[in-house]
């Protein structure tokens, strides 16, 4: 069954949405429902939804146009202040919409980087200024210019508005800051954002410490280096709990079994510990380096592309078939609440250049969806719970800071995104619209076409 | 060519390289690879019954003198060359099956003057087939045998395809052609 | 006429000439790389090739006048990023042998000590007219980089810890002449394996050949191979004298004084002490063994002076087949260049 075409009549950013989308199957995780639906916008409202019962097999489900809330993004860098080379607010801010994201949360490993409110103003004004619609939110340091001594002016950073604390990029380096960070976030209601890395373990490590990067003469990066750091960080949380009563803790970009396994465990305990996990550590494995395309839970042509390149470069780095297979067991049981893109745009400059050399970093917000659908189509991941893990999963991190239910709710904003699933679109630099061209899936057929992206009542994204 | 006629050619050049030379006295024969070589023992062996005298015999890959390498989509196979004997103040007697553009002679040459300095080169061929694009001629020709651009001469020799003849064959391929020129 | 290197057994080494009565219906191998970057994509009649090509290069240096026209009016390029003489000099001389211009850069006297990009300096080089270009380079995966933007043929004469394709085959090559065929031979490479490209690039070729190869060292420097090992068929251990028992061919790997910087070995003098070779432990082989070093040699370290020097050692004939695997690569990667 197809769903007739949809009629969008505003011009993006600007104006608010009007759609009329019929029969198109409608994925709703905060009511729980799934299924055939008619949705109306008017004026940037969301006028009606009417569920079309009598066709809810799956059938609908399996093709077609799907309308799901506007995805959320934990985790991404839209390198404003001090990197504008590599992208902006404004260019990150379309890039978003592209891949379906109607709000960013932005980690503050800028130059300089947010560990006081002016900084936060800037990016704020530049979101302004993009005139996207998309939300743009930001976390603050968790230690003053993410040096790992001395805390961050937290409090007026919550006063101003971040949504949490983070010094990704890095490790929070003192464990003894990361502890009172916990308790004085907490006390505020607060997350910490914790990048999950022992750097003493990963200094030089070029990819993961493993068969591949043996045959490759690349330096390794061990998998217990995240599993003592998340080791270290559950520990930490354990006693702070005990102290204080809300604080929170989400471990992002988790990437190997063993890192997930302590997350499990420490959540069967009953600790406040979420965690996130990116498309390309779900999806692509270190044999990529070696010239691999194949996703991580096929078997695949060992060389199909030249090794070596560097767009592969990232932290924490690709891994085994086994980790990106933990990453989906742990969407599917719930043990990670959130697919985050870690969106890590890059110019040729800093990545088209020897593997050693290059940054860590892949420009992955445009193409988070299509990962997840390759997922999703290989019988991997359901649909259901992939769309949770990109909206309500990391909308419950976000907590009351969202400042919004995460819903398609007649009377409310709109905020949502319009796929075809059925549809592929090939990476390309120009497809991309972030100025982060270094992805490794250029040139790459993805499935599923964002139509329509609309945030807080504005067009953000509209197909040609 | 028939294996008769072969054999009769192979004697009257062997003859007439001696009566050039007006008798065996600082001769050497170099066979051009591939199949200049066993021809040229051939010419020798033939020497030997008739003069009773045993000439040098020599082998020349010219594979890295060929100025055609773009051509050639990949790089010809490697034959190897032995030239047992001093090259200095001999006359040396070129040997090859076919003789075409002229452009494997013109290597030769170039091949031989980097082992020595011979008093005099001649070349001796089975087949002569037209098409010179360099200023080259045979001393001894088997048979002239004219062609066209688009046939090719195929040369049999026992020693490597396990009989004699030679053949004539109509629309070769760009590689085939290639391969045979010169 | 003398066979060609291929199946006989041990014989005394002397200048061979290749064979000049080829067997009937020997079909030739085409030669499709424009780069050669590593060994492992070559298939095993693609390495016999080469070998056979190098026998050939090897008359040819035999000559008086070492040189043939077969790259006139192609230009090299050398391009060393790490400081090397004799396998820098081993290219330029392969190059010239083969009538080619040569340009020879090290990164010492040139712009990429003020910073330039390999993607900038490769660009320039092709501008300047390389046809083919020969990069040594510190960080595994350079020349994959430079295959990238370079329009004419790359050769990989040692990046990172990754790969030596030209050390492998010459290795190979020498291994052959004195060993004849390696199935089944005990070939043992010997001491900083982790961060060897000869190494990695050694299991490749003597994987390929059949060899009944062994890896040993201490065990940092054995990190990661013990997981490669069952993959691909080689021996992993830190026991020297299992190692060599009954061995074949020895290679010893150079040690290098940053291994005792970065914690991964207590001293040069217990390295030596427990893993140098020397007469003593090479009587474990076999008596005729083969003793290789890719060099230079630490002499009193990974190896003792006199084993480098006696009667076993195959390294000066490394050195004079380096040039002729070289001669062969420039021949074999020019038929494919523009």
């Amino acid at each position: 069954m197809t769903a007739e075409p949809l009629a969008a009549y505003a011009v993006v950013g600007e104006v608010l949405a009007d759609l009329e989308i019929s029969a198109a199957w409608l994925v709703d995780p905060m009511s729980g429902r799934e299924g055939a639906a008619d949705i109306v916008v008017r004026a940037g409202i969301v006028e009606t939804v009417t569920w079309l019962d009598g066709d809810d097999t799956g059938a609908a489900g399996q093709g077609g146009i799907i309308v799901a809330p506007g995805f959320i993004d934990l985790h991404a860098h839209f390198r404003e202040p001090g990197n504008e080379d590599a992208e902006t607010i404004a260019s990150g801010s379309a890039a978003a919409a592209h891949g379906g994201f109607t709000t960013v949360c932005l980690m503050p490993n800028t130059t300089p980087p947010l560990d006081e409110p002016g900084v936060l103003a800037r990016v704020q004004a530049a979101a302004t200024a993009s005139g996207s619609p998309v939300r743009v939110l930001a976390y603050g340091c968790v230690s003053a210019g993410r040096a790992g001594e001395q805390l961050a002016a937290i409090g007026e950073l919550a006063d101003a508005g971040v949504v949490g604390f983070s010094d990704d990029g890095s490790p929070t380096r003192s464990a003894a800051v990361l502890r009172s960070a916990l308790e004085y976030a907490g006390a505020l209601g607060l997350p910490i954002v914790e990048h999950t890395e022992d750097l003493a373990m990963t200094e030089g490590a070029e990819a993961n410490e493993g068969l591949v990067a043996t045959m490759l003469g690349l330096r390794g990066w061990p998998a217990s280096a995240e599993a003592s750091a998340v080791g270290r960080a559950l520990a930490i949380l354990a006693e702070v709990v005990r102290e204080v009563p809300g604080p929170r803790l989400h471990l992002t970009h988790l990437s190997t079994r063993s890192a997930l396994e302590l997350v499990r465990r420490a959540r069967a305990t009953g600790l406040p510990v979420t965690c996130d996990v990116t498309p390309h550590h779900l999806a692509l494995t270190d044999a990529w380096i070696a010239g691999s395309r194949s996703w991580a839970w096929e078997d695949g042509d060992e060389r199909a592309a030249a090794p070596f390149d560097a767009s592969l470069r990232v932290n924490p780095p690709l891994r085994t078939p086994d980790d990106a297979a933990a990453c989906l067991e742990a969407l599917l049981d719930g043990t990670a609440c959130a697919i985050a893109t870690d969106h890590a745009p890059h110019t040729s400059v800093d990545k088209h250049v020897e593997f050693g050399q290059a940054v860590n970093g892949i420009s992955g917000i445009e193409t988070a969806l299509g990962v997840v659908l390759a997922a999703v189509d290989a019988g991997r991941l359901p649909l259901r719970r992939a769309i949770e893990a990109l909206t309500t999963g990391p909308a419950g991190v976000l907590g009351a800071r969202l400042g919004r239910a995460v819903g398609i709710v007649e009377g409310e904003t709109a905020e949502l995104v319009v796929f075809d699933r059925a549809d592929r679109w090939t990476v390309s630099s120009e497809a991309l619209a972030s100025k982060g061209k270094n992805s490794p899936l250029i040139g790459r057929e993805l499935p599923g076409r964002v139509l329509v992206t609309v945030a807080q009542g504005r067009v953000a994204y509209l197909a040609e | 060519m028939t294996a008769d006629e072969i054999r009769r050619a192979t004697v009257r050049i062997s003859h007439e390289i001696v009566e050039k030379q007006a008798g065996t006295k600082g001769l050497a024969l170099v066979g051009i690879q591939r199949r200049g070589v066993p021809l040229a023992r051939r010419v020798a062996e033939a020497i030997r019954e008739h003069e009773a005298v045993d000439l040098p015999v020599g082998a020349l890959d010219i594979t890295f003198y060929r100025d055609d390498l773009s051509v050639i989509a990949q790089q010809p196979v490697v034959k190897g060359t032995d030239l047992p004997f001093d090259l200095n103040g001999r006359t040396i007697v070129l040997v090859d099956d076919v003789l075409y553009t002229g452009r494997t002679i013109r290597a030769a040459m170039d091949a031989l003057v980097d082992f020595g300095r011979p008093q005099a080169i001649r070349l001796a061929v089975l087949v002569d087939r037209g098409h010179r694009e360099l200023p080259i001629r045979a001393d001894h020709v088997g048979k002239n045998v004219p062609t066209s651009r688009e046939e090719v001469v195929r040369v049999h020799l026992a020693e490597i395809d396990g009989e004699d003849g030679v053949e004539i064959e109509r629309a070769a391929t760009e590689s085939t052609l290639a391969g045979r020129a010169g | 006429m003398t066979a060609p290197v291929s199946e006989r057994g041990p014989a005394p080494v002397q200048p061979i000439v290749p064979t000049v009565d080829e067997a009937p219906g020997l079909s030739p191998v085409p030669w499709s790389h424009r780069h050669l970057l590593d060994v492992d994509i070559l298939t095993w009649d693609e390495i016999e090739l080469v070998l056979r090509t190098a026998d050939a290069m090897r008359e040819v240096l035999a000559r008086p006048i070492p040189r043939v026209p077969a790259l006139r009016g192609r230009s090299v390029t050398i391009l060393f990023y790490e400081a090397s003489t004799r396998t820098r000099v081993s290219f330029e001389v392969a190059a010239k042998n083969l009538s080619a211009d040569v340009v020879n850069i090290s990164s010492a006297s040139s712009s990429v000590a003020k910073g330039e990009s390999l993607v900038d300096t490769v660009r320039t080089v092709e501008a300047l007219g390389a046809d083919m270009l020969v990069l040594r380079h510190p960080v595994s995966g350079a020349p994959h980089l430079a295959a990238e933007v370079f329009g004419g043929s790359v050769l990989n004469g040692g990046d990172g810890w990754h790969a030596h394709p030209t050390q492998a085959l010459l290795d190979l090559y020498t291994m052959r002449q004195r060993l004849g065929s390696l199935a089944g031979r005990k070939v043992v490479i010997l001491g900083d394996v982790l961060h060897s490209r000869v190494a990695r690039s050694n299991v490749w070729s003597l994987t390929a050949a059949g060899a009944d190869l062994w890896l040993c060292g201490p065990a940092p420097l054995l990190r990661g191979f013990g997981a490669w090992g069952p993959a691909a068929g080689f021996t992993v251990t830190t026991s020297i004298d299992e190692a060599l028992h009954d061995a074949d061919a020895v290679m010893a790997l150079r040690i290098q004084r940053e291994r005792m910087a970065a914690g991964l070995l207590p001293s040069l003098r217990e390295y030596a002490a427990r893993y140098g070779l020397t007469r003593e432990r090479l009587a474990l082989a076999r008596p005729d063994a083969l003793v290789l070093h890719p060099g230079p040699m630490n002499e009193g370290v990974e190896i003792a002076a006199d084993v480098a020097a006696g009667a076993q050692s195959a390294i000066t004939e490394q050195v004079r087949n380096g040039v002729a695997i070289r001669m062969a690569l420039l021949y074999l990667l020019a038929g494919v260049t523009r």
